[in-house]
């Protein structure tokens, strides 16, 4: 096999990968910054100098010369090699800052000329703390700058669209952005406009940056130039709490970190996963942490007289519930499931009312025919409707949900918004008794009569099988009332969350919601009327359910932990529109 | 402005600029030329509808329209007047003859004159270091050698309407050269 020598130890290496993606694959570190895995390779930013030699061979016997000491003759290239774009060769030698002071030297030198612009307001930069530039210039740059002429200054807020804001000054014209829209998102938006030092990302002129993914390229600008216009100024990197999680907005799932801070989800950003969504996500789907924060169904609420909700005690609803459920017929109950909840809940769910006597929960996919992409924008707009086909629940049409509701005396809802997205209407529901579980308050949970606020994607453990059918799983990043980050071991802490106190200013109790997850308040329910139903976890639910269908038989949270999700024998169907 | 467009006569001009390069997109340079002589600019109106007839990104058009000073991203005088003041210029006084411009059209550079006449640019280097400090007027003829007196002299011929002559510029040490490799 073919061999490399990095820094004096010997690598096999297989195919022809460049020296860069080498030298990181195998856990070792040379500063760039233009390279990026998944697009073209323009070495523009010259970082990543590394010196290569290669083996003298004897032209006439093929063989490797020696010199006396019986060590391989190196040919060494002329110049540092940007390793980005070398392939490596057989027998080819390299050394890297660690082993050369000329590399070492050679590093510190660009990154010198890359700073003589830059203007070094990394205090008020919002990439501060998870900038390469900053990280890079502390481990290999000089300690000053020996230019001590005025900086070039270049714009320094440009809307560049609707959500991203550039800073022209921080840039160091890598062009990561501009090929992101030419190789990525393939819309073509941004260019580099003028030269020498006063060149930065721009579009044409009269248009906008409004590509629907245009917020990666503030995840991939290695500097502070293009920010998010949304969580410009919002928080620290440090003082966050990074928790992974699945995109709910849409049917891909892209693998996400939810970015919290004193129990509010700040921002979202793509987490990488090759069989999903590389390292990429929609803009819209980043708007969703919204949802996790503002606008919650917090406390039971139950409609007292005629249509006036008013907050209510868990001991009140469950109470109602219970003598709802006994005053009716098993017949006369509907339930209805979601393919915005997980499977565990709609599991949960379904087989309390099973139990009861009920019929398999029905449930309406949310697919908006067109409004996907090739891309990670999808048709489907719920997280989990191949989720519900897994475990068996009767999938139903608008029509066919409206005439079910129509004979049910009572309705119960998991976390779907029927309402506003037009699959019943508000009359539908009026003859009714309806029951909503919900995350949000919405339509639905107006015009029902018992409302139960359950979590949501951000503060429980759950899994979501996406529209290829890979399963993938969340883990609780926000506290509800209920849990204790410091208790429940799944939770991470940040900085903040470890050393804060209830007596420092930055720690609020306001942002827990005052929710239980589904099976939870299910099993208060069937403590009331004795039912043999009890969770104490979604591992508890998703045991079961791996028991019950053969398809999820060899899955645990462990393997989807260790894998990114795994991928189900489900072949991908024709959603149709309910 | 109107809606812009080219001619059948240019459109055909642009199909055989076209056909001398692999791709579209490298036949950028030459239609914004096109375009610019045509109307005298390629402001972003005219940028754009290079970039429909070529069929290549806007932002790409516009990403090289702004790398060049030659292209006007904007209406000029009718005499642009490219002073050049990067090195050997600079060196040469580069700096004192566009002072002198401006002071003598009451423009600062990047400015166009009232009457629409002249427009100065400061610009890099234009490759004749030998003879600086130098200009070029309207992307044509170089002045070289300059001196405020070579400076009004121009304006003046400019005003009448007579543009300056091409200068065949001697190179002593390559006339040296030759000369020696002719004995």
């Amino acid at each position: 096999m073919p061999e490399v020598f990095i820094d004096g130890k010997r690598y096999e290496f297989e195919g022809k990968p460049m020296l860069l993606q080498f030298i990181l694959d195998q856990g070792l570190e040379v500063p760039f910054f233009c390279y990026h895995p998944a697009m073209s390779i323009p070495a523009n930013c010259r970082q990543c100098m590394v010196k290569v030699g290669t083996p003298v061979k004897d032209r006439e016997t093929g063989e490797f010369e020696h010199d006396e000491n019986g060590d391989r003759k190196i040919r060494w290239f002329p110049n540092p090699q940007t390793s980005c774009s070398t392939p490596l060769q057989d027998g080819m030698v390299v050394h890297t800052q660690e082993t050369s002071e000329e590399v070492a030297r050679a590093q510190k030198d660009n990154l010198e000329f890359i700073l003589v612009n830059h203007p070094l307001d990394c205090p008020i930069c919002d990439q501060a703390g998870e900038c390469p530039l900053q990280i890079q210039t502390y481990k290999y740059g000089p300690e000053g700058s020996r230019f001590e002429v005025k900086k070039v200054h270049k714009p320094k807020r440009v809307e560049l669209g609707p959500r991203v804001t550039m800073d022209a000054e921080r840039c160091i014209n890598c062009t990561r952005c501009v090929r992101f829209t030419e190789e990525i998102s393939e819309t073509n938006q941004l260019t580099i406009v003028q030269r020498g030092d006063d060149n930065y990302p721009q579009t044409a002129a009269g248009e906008e940056f409004d590509d629907p993914y245009s917020m990666n390229t503030v995840d991939i600008c290695p500097v502070g130039a293009l920010t998010s216009t949304d969580f410009r100024f919002k928080a620290r990197v440090w003082e966050m709490n990074q928790t992974p999680s699945i995109d709910i907005t849409n049917g891909k799932g892209c693998n996400v970190d939810l970015w919290t801070r004193d129990n509010e989800v700040l921002r979202i950003t793509p987490r990488e996963n090759d069989e999903v969504n590389d390292y990429w996500m929609p803009d819209a789907g980043r708007e969703a942490y919204k949802l996790f924060n503002e606008n919650r169904a917090d406390r039971p609420s139950i409609k007292l007289d005629g249509d006036n909700q008013s907050n209510t005690s868990w001991n009140n609803a469950i109470e109602t519930f219970a003598e709802v459920l006994d005053a009716h017929e098993a017949d006369d109950i509907l339930t209805v499931g979601s393919p915005h909840a997980s499977v565990e809940e709609n599991f949960a769910f379904n087989k309390f009312f099973n139990l009861l006597g009920s019929s398999n929960a029905k449930f309406t996919p949310d697919v908006i025919p067109g409004a996907g992409d090739d891309f990670l924008i999808t048709d489907d707009q719920a997280p989990n409707t191949n989720g519900c086909r897994a475990i068996n629940l009767d999938e139903a049409d608008s029509n066919s949900l409206q005439s079910a509701v129509s004979g049910a005396k009572v309705v119960i809802i998991l976390s779907d918004d029927l309402v506003g997205r037009e699959v019943l209407s508000a009359a539908d529901l009026n003859d009714s008794y309806t029951i909503s579980f919900a995350t949000n308050e919405n339509d639905t949970t107006n015009v029902s009569d018992l409302v139960i606020p359950i979590t949501c994607i951000a503060e429980h453990a759950a899994s979501y099988v996406n529209v290829d059918g890979r399963i993938q799983r969340s883990y609780p990043a926000k506290e509800t009332k209920y849990t204790n980050r410091r208790l429940n071991l799944e939770m991470s802490e940040g900085r903040l969350d470890r050393y804060g106190t209830n007596f420092d200013n930055w720690v609020s109790e306001e942002n827990k919601v005052d929710c239980l997850p589904v099976w939870q308040f299910l099993n208060k329910l069937a403590e009331r009327i004795n039912l043999d139903f009890s969770y104490n976890h979604s591992r508890d639910v998703f045991a079961d359910i791996s028991e019950q269908f053969d398809m999820l038989s060899d899955i645990s949270y462990e393997r989807m932990d260790e894998e990114n999700g795994v991928q189900l024998p489900i072949k991908q169907e024709e959603v149709k529109q309910a | 402005m109107a809606e812009l467009s080219f001619t059948e006569e240019e459109l055909k001009e642009i199909e055989q600029l076209k056909a001398k390069f692999p791709t579209a997109k490298a036949a950028t340079l030459q239609v914004l030329w096109v375009a610019q002589r045509k109307y005298g600019h390629v402001e972003p109106e005219v940028q754009n509808l290079v970039a429909e007839t070529l069929d290549v990104p806007k932002s790409h058009v516009h990403g090289v329209a702004s790398f060049y000073t030659q292209y006007y991203k904007e209406e000029k005088g009718k005499f642009v007047l490219d002073v050049c003041t990067c090195l050997s210029c600079q060196l040469c006084g580069g700096y004192d003859i566009l002072h002198h411009l401006e002071e003598k059209l009451g423009i600062e550079a990047g400015e166009t004159t009232d009457d629409g006449m002249f427009s100065i640019q400061s610009v890099e280097c234009l490759g004749a270091c030998g003879y600086a400090p130098m200009l070029q007027v309207t992307n044509g003829v170089y002045v070289n050698n300059l001196t405020k007196e070579k400076v009004d002299t121009l304006i003046d011929n400019l005003k009448n309407g007579k543009m300056p002559e091409f200068e065949s510029m001697a190179m002593p040490e390559l006339e040296k050269r030759n000369q020696a490799a002719s004995e």
